[in-house]
Parts: C-alpha cells; sequence; structure tokens
C-alpha cells in the first residue's frame, strides 16, 4: 500500500456516533479507509464492530456524523441505495436464501450488477453472461459441486463461503465482511483467507476479525475498537506492539 | 425445462378440457366454469402466498373489483360502446392492477401478522363501503348486464362462456408459470426467504413487493371478471370474507410450494362444492376439516405429497407400497364416513326441523330420518355405527402409517426435505 494511491479514501467516517436510547455504543469515530486497501476492526465482543457495519451498510443511520463512499455522502440512506453506490458486505450470523438453490443466491445479486434487476419479459435461462459469470462466482469461491443444492443444506463453512460469494456477485468495490472466520476450523480458515485474498484483488476491503493470524496474512490496517472508540489504527505489526491496545484487548485475549 | 412425460401430462389434460366439456350437461358445464376460475384465482393468490410469502387474508378485494369493472364495461358494451366481448377480461386486469398497486403499495410496508391483517381490513373497507356506493356497486342487488354477440359469437350459451373462460384461464395460468422463469421471478422468491439480504444485494424490495402484489391483483382481477362474465350479475357479497377464505382454504389444501398445487385445491373443491351442497347443509363444516387435516398431516398440501412421491419414485418400493396405502384409503374411507355420519345426524338432531317436530310431539326424543333410514336419539346403534366407524378407520391409519414410514425410511436416506418452487424451475 503506498501512499500516494490514496488521494480519496473509498471510505472515510468523520465523528460517527450512534446511540441507541441512552447508550452511546459508537463514540465519534473518524476512519479513513484508502481504495485498495485491507483493514481489518478488531475489538472485544460487544465493542461495537458489527454496529459500525450496520450504518454503514444502511441498516441504522448514525445518530451524528458523517460517512461518505468514494467522495460520496452516504450516512442514512437505505441499503439497496449504498449497494447501487458500491458497497457489499455479508453478515456474522450467515444471512442466505436458505430454500434457494446454491446457483440461485449468487445469480440474484450478479443479476443487479447486470442491471437487470426487475427483469420480467426474458426468460433467466436464456441470459448467457449472467449465467456464466454466476458460474465464475461458484467457482470462485468452490462451490461448483453445490450449484443445485439448497443454500439451506450447505455445511456452515459452505455456507460462509457462499455468503462471501453473495457479497461478490453485486460487483461493488468496497467490501465488508463481518467475521468471515467465525466458527472455522484452522484448515477451513486458511481457505477462507485464501479465497477472500483472491477475490479483493483490486478492491477495498473491511473486515471484521478476531483471529489475529488471519489479520496479519491480509490486512495492509488494523483499527482497534474497544467500548465504541477506535483505540488505535496502525499496520499489524505497529498494533501488536501498542501497550494500550495489548492492555485494552490483546492482553485480555493472552489471558 | 420441463420433462416429456409432464409436457404429454398437460397435453393430454388440454385435450380433455377441449373435447369433453360439450358432451357435459349444462349443471356440470357451469360447474367446470367455475372450477377454472378458482383455479386462476387460486394461482394469482399464491403468486404472493407461495412465491413472495405474503400471506393475503383479503384477495376477495381484488377478485371483486375484477368483476364489476367487467360488469361496468359490458354494460357499456350493451349501451353500444364497440368492445370485443372475448377482451373483457382486460377491464378486470387493469382495475385489479390499479387496486392491486395501490392497496399493496400499504400492505407491503408490512410483513408476517401485519401484512395479512392490512390486506383483511383493506378488503373488509371495500366490503363496508360497497353496498353504500350505488353508482359503482349497484347498493345490496349489485348491477347485472348482458353478454353482448361478438363476430357471429353470441356468447349465449355455457359451452361458449366455458371456452371463452377456458382461454383466458390458460393464458393468464402459462403467463404466471413463466414468470416463475424470470429474473424477477426468481427476486420474488429470494424476497420470501430473506428479504433483507435482498436488499443488500441492491434490490428495493418494498418496490418489488408491490410489484408482485398488483401482478397478483391484476390476474384476481381477471377472474372476477371470468365470474362476472359467467353469472352477468355481481352484488357486493363478492367481497366478503368467505371468499377471501376459500382462496386461501384451496391454495393451502392444494399445496402452495407447488406451482400446479393451488389448481388441484381449486377444483377439488369447487367441483365438491357443486356435488355436494346440495346434499349437506354441513359442507363449509366439511371444507374447514379437510383444511385442519392437510394441514396437520400433509403440510405441504395435496401437490406437495404429490411432487414428494415423483421426486423420490425411483427409490422406493412402490409394490411394498401398494397395499398399506390401499389399507390407508380404506381406513380413510371408514373415518370419512363416520365424521358424515356424526356430523349429519348432529345437524338433524340440533336442526330446526326437529326441533319444531319434537315440539309438536310433546319435547319426547322421537326417531329421525337420516340416509334413507330411521334412527332413534336414545338407540345405542345411533351412536355406535359413528364410532366403530371411526374407532376402526383410525386404528387403521395409526398401524399403516408405522408401515409407509418404515417403507419410506428403507429408501437409503432418511427424512424428507421439502422441495420448494425454488428449485422446480431448474437451473441451466
Ligand atoms: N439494535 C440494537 N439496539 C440496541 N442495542 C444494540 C443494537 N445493536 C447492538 N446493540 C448493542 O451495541 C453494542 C455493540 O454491539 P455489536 O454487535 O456492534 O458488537 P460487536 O463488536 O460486533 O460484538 P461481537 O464481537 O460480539 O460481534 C452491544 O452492547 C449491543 O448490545
Ligand atoms: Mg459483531
Amino acid at each position: 500500500m503506498s501512499a500516494d494511491t490514496r488521494v480519496r479514501p473509498a471510505l472515510k467516517l468523520s465523528g460517527v456516533t450512534k446511540s441507541f436510547g441512552p447508550i452511546e455504543v459508537l463514540k465519534h469515530l473518524d476512519l479513513e479507509i484508502a481504495s485498495g486497501e485491507r483493514h481489518a476492526v478488531i475489538g472485544p465482543n460487544g465493542a461495537g464492530k458489527s454496529t459500525l457495519f450496520n450504518l454503514i451498510s444502511g441498516i441504522f443511520a448514525p445518530s451524528s456524523g458523517e460517512i461518505s463512499l468514494n467522495g460520496r455522502s452516504i450516512g442514512g440512506m437505505a441499503p439497496e441505495q449504498i449497494n447501487r453506490a458500491g458497497l457489499a458486505r455479508s453478515f456474522q450470523i450467515t444471512n442466505i436464501f436458505h430454500r434457494l438453490s446454491v446457483f440461485e443466491n449468487l445469480r440474484i445479486g450478479v443479476l443487479a450488477r447486470f442491471g437487470v434487476r426487475y427483469g420480467l419479459f426474458r426468460p433467466i435461462s436464456g441470459m448467457r453472461r449472467i449465467n456464466e459469470e454466476t458460474e465464475k462466482v461458484l467457482a470462485q469461491v468452490g462451490l461448483e459441486s453445490r450449484g443445485h443444492d439448497l443454500a439451506g443444506d450447505l455445511t456452515y463453512s459452505e455456507q460462509r463461503a457462499l455468503e462471501i460469494g453473495m457479497t461478490l456477485t453485486t460487483g461493488a468495490d468496497v467490501i465488508l465482511l463481518d467475521e468471515p472466520t467465525a466458527g472455522m476450523s484452522r484448515e477451513e480458515t486458511a481457505e477462507a483467507v485464501e479465497l477472500i485474498r483472491a477475490v479483493t484483488v483490486g478492491k477495498t476491503l473491511l473486515m471484521v476479525e478476531h483471529d489475529m493470524s488471519v489479520v496479519f496474512s491480509l490486512c495492509d490496517r488494523v483499527s482497534v475498537l474497544v467500548y465504541g472508540s477506535i483505540l488505535a489504527t496502525d499496520t499489524p505489526q505497529g498494533v501488536s506492539a501498542n501497550h494500550a491496545v495489548q492492555e485494552a484487548y490483546l492482553g485480555q485475549e493472552a489471558a | 425445462m420441463m420433462s416429456f412425460r409432464s409436457v404429454l401430462l398437460l397435453a393430454t389434460l388440454l385435450a380433455l378440457l377441449l373435447a369433453v366439456p360439450p358432451l357435459l350437461d349444462l349443471a356440470w358445464q357451469n360447474a367446470l366454469v367455475n372450477v377454472l376460475i378458482a383455479s386462476l384465482f387460486a394461482l394469482a393468490f399464491n403468486l404472493l402466498v407461495g412465491q413472495a410469502g405474503l400471506l393475503s387474508f383479503g384477495h376477495a378485494a381484488y377478485f371483486g373489483v375484477g368483476a364489476f369493472a367487467a360488469l361496468h364495461l359490458m354494460i357499456a358494451i350493451e349501451d353500444g360502446l364497440a368492445f370485443p366481448t372475448p377482451l373483457v377480461p382486460l377491464a378486470g386486469a387493469v382495475v385489479g392492477l390499479v387496486v392491486g398497486l395501490v392497496a399493496g403499495f400499504f400492505a407491503t410496508k408490512r410483513s408476517g401478522v401485519y401484512f395479512a391483517l392490512v390486506t383483511l381490513a383493506i378488503a373488509e373497507l371495500i366490503h363496508a363501503l360497497a353496498p353504500r356506493l350505488e353508482g359503482l356497486f349497484g347498493g345490496e342487488s349489485g348491477i347485472g348486464s348482458m353478454r353482448m354477440p361478438f363476430a357471429g359469437i353470441v356468447f349465449g350459451s355455457t359451452i361458449e362462456v366455458y371456452y371463452l373462460t377456458l382461454g383466458w384461464v390458460l393464458f393468464c395460468g402459462l403467463g404466471l408459470y413463466l414468470y416463475t422463469l424470470t429474473p424477477f421471478g426468481r427476486l420474488t422468491l429470494a424476497l420470501r426467504d430473506n428479504e433483507q439480504r435482498v436488499r443488500f444485494l441492491g434490490y428495493d424490495a418494498h418496490s418489488s413487493k408491490v410489484i408482485v402484489f398488483a401482478i397478483s391483483g391484476m390476474v384476481s382481477g381477471v377472474a372476477g371478471s371470468l365470474l362476472a362474465i359467467s353469472n352477468e350479475t355481481a352484488n357486493y357479497s363478492l367481497f366478503a370474507t368467505d371468499v377471501s377464505a376459500q382462496v386461501v382454504l384451496q391454495t393451502f389444501v392444494g399445496g402452495s410450494t407447488v406451482f400446479f398445487g393451488p389448481v388441484i385445491g381449486a377444483a377439488i373443491f369447487a367441483l365438491f362444492s357443486f356435488l355436494v351442497s346440495d346434499l349437506t347443509r354441513s359442507w363449509v363444516f366439511y371444507q374447514g376439516l379437510i383444511f385442519v387435516l392437510v394441514m396437520l398431516y400433509a403440510p405441504t398440501g395435496i401437490g406437495g405429497a404429490i411432487q414428494h412421491h415423483i421426486r423420490h419414485r425411483r427409490q422406493l418400493d412402490w409394490p411394498a407400497l401398494a397395499a398399506p396405502y390401499a389399507a390407508m384409503l380404506f381406513g380413510g374411507l371408514l373415518v370419512a364416513a363416520g365424521i358424515v355420519f356424526a356430523t349429519e345426524m348432529v345437524a338433524v338432531m340440533f336442526g330446526e326441523d326437529y326441533a319444531r317436530t319434537r315440539e309438536a310431539a310433546g319435547g319426547a326424543l322421537i326417531p329421525f330420518e337420516l340416509f334413507g333410514a330411521t334412527w332413534s336419539p336414545t338407540g345405542p346403534s345411533t351412536y355406535l355405527i359413528p364410532l366403530v366407524l371411526l374407532g376402526a378407520g383410525i386404528a387403521i391409519l395409526v398401524k399403516v402409517r408405522r408401515r409407509i414410514d418404515a417403507v419410506w425410511a428403507a429408501r437409503g436416506e432418511q427424512g424428507s426435505k421439502t422441495q420448494t418452487l425454488a428449485t422446480t424451475g431448474g437451473i441451466q
């Protein structure tokens, strides 16, 4: 990541605050993610990581502050508008179409990318480019042999791969992944890391991750979120050498 | 793609629908018209419930406005408007679409129970308003009009109405089937499964649901027009709750997870009501009972059960199933006989006529007539017969069910995943 490509940040948060009733879950966050950067958010349970993702992706509007995507303000926009502006996300809890085939799960997003969102007058089977593209994503996430199966019948780690695949389909260039490797075995995690590395080439990645080895092997920079505030933003090496971070978070984890 | 076998099946069905009705008497032709209309209405309704996962309790509204729209157009034709009579259902389509758009805009802002309640409220609203809007709905008595001839076709006979109805039902049914093969059809299924995720893939979920709702309203409107054309009259009772309830029952009994399932339910209910409603006043009760039993023991409906068997036809040991299935049928008939006996007996004993004859006899529990025999309200056989029928039937069913389960379990894979429309369209 060289500094000169950071002409305009892909994602920029300034003074973002989110309260649920009296509780301030995120407190005046400032964060800039450069275009093409792979950025991790780490932090203890309940720190507000998923809430941060929910604000950026449009589930909630920020209570105050600005969020911009590629220079365009998106704070408070609806999820579908933010997606069309070029941002896609995955979910910490698998969020797929359980009763559709794996192929269909992916094709829904591919249709959106090719702008055939509401096509009513042509059969889907004849849309060659869309079906080929869907096959491509299916292969990318290693689910070629499962295309015809119902998504609800996949194993947990296959569903996680599908979750990532669906996030890719809409062609967004900013990708948010919420704990993509949670609950995976060591080998599955290694595979998932390679998958994420491969599919995010040329894209901007923001991911929540608990596993520091994943963060080290994948990410350019890390932000540490503790009790709704960013304690530090640095390279993985820098963060793990940071005393405040060690006390607040990494120390806990080691204990 | 459809398999050769299903194409053959559909072609046979079509040939029968075309060739048989002229050989039938008027009552049967009329009954078939009603079957066709109920089928189309149920298909339109199922677009919403089966595919989009939105359970409407007020679909009478769109069926009803379609009927009135058709009648108003027919009145205009009578008054000299040059409009081809066979295209009258277009009026129902347009009005169903518009009313569906408006109602759908509000109803689909909510989901689940709240969606159902909003649709119910909208239908009730129209039902309450209609008798007061003389000009539109003709007050309590409704409006009527004659079918005008077009291009040498007089539309005077029932068989002409039948073919007109058949044409429209096939056209709209085919349209609804093709719908499932389009991108929007797939989006509809995705909305049913997980509306939130659809939004994160860049789709406006609310607008999409409004469109699905409006299309369902449009086809329901066509079905309503066909009824209006057939009856040449309609009144506000078309908006009543039982019209909305009927289509729910038919769709679920037929099977909402299978495209053609609702047609099965609609055909069964429409035919049964034609055959049975003269014989018994308890028909509505039997309908409800059938619904409850299907929901309890075959939640995917008749269509779902058939599809399940077709899907596993190669793994199943059919010869081993034949005897238990025959026994199940027998047990089911015994139970049905027991229930019908008990129901009709209760209907007589607690009915007005019997109360009056008892009064005349000074309050004595006098014998009554049922099924061509005389029964005493105090005699043991009056109660023993239904009890024995029920008991024997249930015993057979319980016993046979275990054998059937065993055969199914032996097919290699245990459990039976209910597949849905999602996979019936196939993947290219
Ligand atoms: N919709 C909501 N309403 C009220 N409180 C909420 C809501 N969503 C999250 N919170 C609260 O905000 C805090 C942060 O939650 P969040 O899910 O963002 O944490 P997280 O960092 O993702 O945790 P984890 O590592 O467990 O996923 C928690 O205390 C949670 O209870
Ligand atoms: Mg979280």
